[in-house]
């Protein structure tokens, strides 16, 4: 090892490659940097993690819902009136005419207009059934994704349009 | 040993290095056939055709196994033929297991064409394959390892070229990882129960699904690289050392990285973080393959504007970097979490797939078809044709999946005012992305084409008139039992 790198030197395995000559040129320096400045990062981000920081994706999570900005809180049922209804057919026909169709007739999803209330046809049972879904009929659960607000707009016009009880 | 030199043409087996070019053009026309289909189908659904057998969920897995075991599999066989023989001075050790790897491994090919779409499935990613399939995988796998150390141990020659490492790495490691993911306790025919639960299942899952990618689609290749690439530039390997070094760095970190398929999920952190640190430390061993290969162009940067050979590998090598310089950074937690489930992961897949294995198999078949079948290649322009059919292809599809990645990332985290989610429906965001779905669809199907181009040109090769106007290297090869 004593001897003086000189690079593009030829190893002299060809006869047993092929033909294919190999030089012994030296390790790119700043490829040797890049390795170990990773590994020596994966190392440091370890300790730190899971040792001096703590950190989890338990407390992430935990962290991101307290920084989350708070849905504003709104009675059940506050909506009314004909700008609630105006809203809620907006909102209705965003979300939920691939379903029950744009007027309200049905298709997938059962038909709104014949009086006939599977889950009961008050403004407050609309309003429940919207936030909570029929998972195990297809209709998701509309609570966390519509919020409060919206879903009282849409009860309401459900129950303007359907004729509710 | 001490036999006198003999001026011979080498008694080396083409036929089957023949056999699985043909394999591959056939099985890569179909498999990536199958993806654009799957791909015009999340564009236009329609295209899913209503039928069970032609949906989605069944389609898919028929495109990502033919290209990887059919297209992959087969060039990998017939690069690994063609240079073993040639790098150990001997023909195959044995012809019958070269006959029933091959015929075994067509017959495997058929019957995941047919239960795929018949829905039959372990519904293990890459590992879809019912069991009675596996144990025939196993079998033809084995039969493949045996005739490959067979071959290794009655060799000419004392040392192992580097090319070697890199396939030997590929025939143990894919032994355990096919036969670890795929224990499991057969109920009927066509059904069976893995011997892992939950997330036990899904680590065993990704660490095959992770290393499937590593010793399948890059050692090979690799190993490829360091026969044909010094090989059609007539140039020196740049340093034998780095690759020495770059292997072995590669294998031992590659088989810790698979956890990266499970950032924030239900695998312990501290198992997360084993796969992200070891992830980023690929990096560099990665690189290392990409570096020997394009400092072994040194002064031959020239022959690019003839060779398409040259053009396939050089292509392939930086999409390499690239991809590799890709995958540590989605490996890092807070990436990960943007990147995970998106279009991203289609992105940096394909520039994998279509940029590296693709245009290195291209290079590697341009090189062999002629010297094999023993006539001039039948158009260089043909040949120039497709390897810019495959480049365009490639920048739209990754292009598109880039940024329909991130869009689709970006959406489904969006908050409103009042920390309600800003796009609801997911429906909003298939929307936004149908346009990069037909600009992928266009890529693909330009790549696709481009394949065909290449099977025309090689099919014309192999019927024009006999005129052995490739000679293999005469210094390496005329003379045997030396």
């Amino acid at each position: 090892m004593s001897d003086k790198y000189v690079p593009d030197q030829i190893l002299g395995h060809s006869d047993e490659a092929d033909g294919i000559e190999e030089y012994d040129n030296a390790l790119p320096a700043w490829w040797l940097g890049l390795f170990a400045f990773t590994v020596v990062f994966g190392v440091l981000y370890t300790v730190d993690y899971h040792f001096i920081s703590h950190r989890s994706q338990v407390k992430e999570y935990t962290a991101e819902l307290e920084a989350a900005p708070k849905p504003a809180a709104v009675v059940a049922g506050s909506a009314s009136g004909p700008e609630a209804i105006e809203a809620g057919k907006a909102i209705f026909g965003a979300n939920c005419v691939g379903c029950h169709g744009a007027d309200l007739h049905g298709g997938v999803g059962p038909d709104l207009t014949d009086h006939t209330w599977i889950h009961g046809g008050r403004l407050p049972d609309i309003e429940k059934t919207i936030t909570t879904g029929v998972p195990e009929k297809g209709m998701i659960t509309w609570g966390p994704i519509l919020g409060p607000q919206k879903i009282a707009q849409v009860a309401a016009y459900v129950h303007e349009a359907g004729g509710g009880e | 040993m001490e036999s006198p030199p003999l001026l011979l043409r080498p008694d080396y087996d083409n036929v089957i290095v023949k056999r699985f070019i043909i394999a591959t053009l056939l099985w890569g026309i179909v498999g990536m056939l199958v993806g654009v289909i799957i791909a015009l189908q999340l564009a236009y659904w329609p295209a899913n055709l209503g039928l069970p057998w032609t949906s989605f969920g069944r389609l898919r897995p028929l495109h990502t196994n033919a290209v990887i075991f059919a297209f992959t599999g087969n060039a990998l066989f017939s690069g690994i033929y063609y240079s073993m023989q040639r790098l150990l001075k001997v023909r195959m050790w044995s012809d019958k297991l070269s006959a029933v790897h091959f015929w075994g491994w067509q017959a495997i090919i058929v019957s995941a064409a047919v239960t795929l779409p018949l829905g039959y499935t372990e519904g293990k990613e890459y590992a879809e394959l019912i069991w009675p399939i596996d144990l025939a995988i196993a079998v033809v796998w084995l039969a493949f390892a045996a005739n490959f150390f067979g071959t290794i141990a009655i060799r000419k020659v004392k040392h192992l070229y580097v090319a070697i490492w890199f396939y030997m790495s590929m025939v143990i490691t894919i032994t355990v990882l096919h036969v670890v993911n795929n224990l499991a306790l057969p109920a009927t025919l066509t059904r069976s129960y893995p011997i892992y639960a939950g997330m036990t299942d899904a680590l065993v899952q990704w660490w095959y699904g992770h290393n499937a990618v590593g010793f399948l689609l890059t050692t090979p290749i690799l190993g490829l690289m360091y026969y044909f690439l010094p090989k059609a530039a007539n140039k020196p390997v740049y340093s034998y050392r780095l690759s020495i070094i770059h292997f072995w760095a590669l294998v031992f970190l590659y088989i810790w990285a698979g956890p990266h398929h499970l950032l924030y999920s239900a695998l312990p952190d501290w198992a997360q973080t084993v796969g992200m640190v070891f992830s980023l430390a690929l990096l560099a061993p990665s690189w290392g393959g990409m570096l020997n290969g394009l400092l072994t162009l040194r002064g031959a940067w020239g022959q690019l504007r003839e060779d398409p050979i040259l053009k396939f590998f050089v292509s392939g090598i930086t999409f390499y970097g690239m991809s590799t310089f890709e995958g540590p950074m989605m490996s890092i937690r807070s990436v990960n979490a943007l990147s995970h489930y998106t279009d991203w992961t289609i992105a940096h897949v394909h520039s994998g797939a279509l940029g590296w294995v693709g245009m290195s198999v291209f290079g590697m078949l341009y090189y062999m078809a002629p010297r094999v079948w023993e006539r001039p290649l039948h158009s260089v322009s043909l040949a120039t044709t497709h390897f810019w059919l495959a480049s365009t292809g490639i920048v739209l599809y990754i292009v598109a999946m880039w940024t329909a990645g991130v869009t689709q990332g970006l959406m489904w985290r969006a908050l409103d005012e009042s920390g309600l989610l800003q796009y609801p429906n997911f429906v909003d965001t298939v929307k936004v992305l149908n346009p990069f779905y037909w600009i992928r669809f266009t890529g693909g199907t330009l790549y696709l084409v481009g394949v065909c181009v290449c099977a025309w040109n090689l099919y014309k090769t192999a019927r024009s008139p006999a005129a052995p106007a490739v000679t293999e290297n005469p210094e390496a090869t005329a003379v045997v039992g030396a």
